[in-house]
């Protein structure tokens, strides 16, 4: 069954001082993520505002929004994560033991990692061309593209520690596998 | 390896990663990787976040989080119950009123909030109860409201139009439009069979009306005209060329966040908080599996499997009705697995190229695969409204809840069919307000 819950749920607290501090800095890039889309929707308002009410021209608007949407999904991933957003099919792992449902969270947990891993590589790879060659957008603001590019190795870094601490938490039993408490 | 053969592997690795448990997004890149790495070496890993990244980097994209902000507001706020109780006492002069305005009130909440969960949630925590407490049978009570609120990802704005919008580059605009007469379709649908299994359960008295005084009838309109405005103001933004779907989308965001505060008076930060976390949420998760579908897409199409699968098609002699039904079936069981927006994005790059070459119109198409989805949303095993609805009605078994659903769901079969017949249905608004597509 796919689940996504579509409320929030009560956050459990850890007992241990590594996965409770990875909470703290996922909860605040939710926070980050969430203002950032809100400064989205305030900045598309102002620009609708100039261009229709004042008849005046937007140039740096349209681009900053769509800056600011990328960094609020890649800055929210880790936040996502914690509150067990990101939808997944747990069917079978609603059929499946215990134990058994223990070592698939593992291996699902750990080949997570691995491809958070390799985002976040490749992210910081990506960003760091940007930078040292200067790359910026092909438009009159000519806005440096490292800026942008970093929320790609911010973003899946905080996710890679909030999956170590999903993992962490599993394996101390402090957390269920899946989320799914034993039948 | 040939494509097509590689092709089908995929589809099983698909399959396998994400039945094990993990995450949408992360699975898509997961096999990404897999199949780059093994098929086309390590260096085309390079590729990976430059493509995410652009995957994103587009201002129709923006339009998901500020509609997800809308109908966070409006679901936050009693908008639902208002509007189920102003439809109540305004339709009482219709013959089965309460199960119809329950119907009407999911229909017009959908368009306002574009969610089906939400849509149920908020109809059902006042509907379900009335209903019952009328001695509504429990089936149709919980059928009608799990199947209304599915009208959430047709009727627009609809997030999921939005998304199959830009994962095939179709006007969203012309979506949405195409969603409406469809939506109307289902409704009326829903409508016909709720009347007539209300009948026959044996109790006319449940048909008759109930009278309110006129003073009653009004001074419920207060309290939905506000959010009834924004959206025709948002409708009325989008087609008379004022903005594009984005910016009505971020105005529409504002305002309805603005009525929630200040007529609906919540005040409380940590409310308005509530409802920026949730939104933000399902915003992320969404963008985040386009971002790693597009990773999957550039998979496919780098080891020529999405051109050989399209050209496979093209070289096969089968008539394209049977085609559009194997695309059905295919939708339906994707559909009773997994979300609406993860099937669209991870579907539309194969099936895209398949419906073109077979002559069907991609806007018709997107209200069939809609509709598939709707399917998903109240069949089990996943059924999200059904879970939704025994949230609200713990007492009803999910059997009972179930076994309400399924007339709806021939319902929507049947629309399926209509739309086939009649393809009309859904293609004539588009081209009547926005011109012939070119």
């Amino acid at each position: 069954m796919a689940s996504n819950a579509p409320l929030t749920p009560a956050l459990k607290k850890s007992d241990n001082v590594f996965v409770r501090t990875i909470q703290i800095i996922s909860t605040a890039a939710g926070w980050c993520s969430a203002l950032m889309i809100l400064t989205a929707v305030l900045l598309t308002c102002q620009m609708i505002f100039i261009r229709f009410v004042l008849n005046g021209s937007t140039v740096w608007q349209t681009e900053i929004v769509v800056f600011l949407v990328i960094a609020a999904t890649l800055i929210g991933l880790p936040f996502v994560q914690m509150q067990k957003g990101h939808v997944n099919v747990d069917l079978i792992p609603l059929m499946l033991s215990g134990t058994v449902r223990f070592g698939l969270a593992i291996f699902t947990l750990t080949l997570s990692i691995s491809i958070t891993c390799i985002m976040l590589y490749y992210g910081y790879d990506y960003w760091h061309f940007a930078y040292v060659r200067g790359w910026t957008t092909d438009t009159v603001t000519a806005v440096p593209l490292w800026i942008p590019y970093l929320a790609l190795p911010v973003g899946f870094g905080l996710l890679l520690l909030q999956l170590i601490a999903d993992l962490v938490a599993l394996i101390s039993k402090s957390e269920a596998p899946f989320g799914l408490e034993a039948l | 390896m040939d494509p097509l053969i590689l092709g089908a592997l995929v589809g099983i690795c698909t399959i396998l990663v994400l039945f094990s448990g993990v995450s949408v997004g992360i699975g898509l890149l997961i096999v990404s990787a897999g199949f780059l790495i093994v098929f086309d070496g390590m260096r085309s890993l390079e590729l990976m976040p430059e493509i995410f990244f652009g995957k994103l980097d587009s201002f129709a994209l923006l339009s998901i989080p500020m509609f997800i902000i809308m109908g966070g507001s409006i679901a936050s706020t009693r908008a639902g119950a208002d509007l189920y109780e102003a439809l109540e006492r305004w339709l009482t002069r219709v013959p089965g009123g309460l199960v119809i305005s329950n119907l009407g009130a999911c229909a017009l909440f959908a368009a306002m909030s574009g969610s089906s969960p939400a849509t149920c949630a908020a109809i059902g925590k006042m509907g379900i109860p009335e209903m019952r407490k009328r001695g509504y049978p429990d089936g149709i009570a919980t059928g009608s409201i799990a199947a209304g609120g599915t009208l959430g990802i047709l009727i627009p704005p609809s997030v999921t139009m939005i998304v199959y919008g830009i994962a095939t580059e179709t006007s969203i605009g012309r979506l949405f439009l195409a969603g409406v007469f469809p939506g109307l379709l289902l409704v009326a649908l829903f409508m016909v069979w709720s009347l007539y299994a209300t009948w026959k359960s044996g109790d006319k008295n449940l048909l008759t009306a109930r009278n309110y005084t006129w003073k009653e009838k009004i001074t419920v309109l207060p309290r939905v005209l506000p959010f009834i405005g924004i959206i025709i103001g948002v409708l009325y933004a989008m087609y008379g060329g004022v903005a594009t779907p984005s910016e009505t989308a971020a105005v529409g965001a504002l305002l309805c966040l603005t009525v929630a505060i200040f007529i609906y008076k919540l005040y409380d930060v940590r409310k308005i908080w509530m409802i920026l976390q949730d939104s933000t949420k399902e915003s992320v998760m969404i963008l985040f599996i386009i971002a790693a579908a597009g990773v999957f897409s550039y998979m496919l199409s780098s080891l020529f499997i999405t051109q050989s699968i399209a050209t496979w098609i093209g070289t096969l002699d089968v008539n394209p009705w049977v085609l559009m039904l194997a695309v059905n079936i295919f939708l339906i069981i994707a559909g009773f697995f997994l979300p609406p927006v993860a099937v669209i994005l991870m579907a539309a790059p194969i099936l895209l190229p398949i419906i073109t070459t077979a002559g069907f119109d991609p806007i018709w198409f997107a209200v069939v695969l809609t509709i598939n989805m709707e399917i998903g949303l109240i069949s089990p095993p996943v059924g999200l409204n059904l879970y939704v609805i025994n949230g609200i009605a713990p007492d009803i078994s999910l059997k009972t809840i179930l076994k309400g659903s399924l007339p709806f769901v021939a319902c929507m079969i049947i629309a399926i069919i209509l739309l086939c017949v009649f393809p009309n249905i859904a293609t004539w608004l588009p081209e009547a307000v926005m011109g012939a597509a070119i």
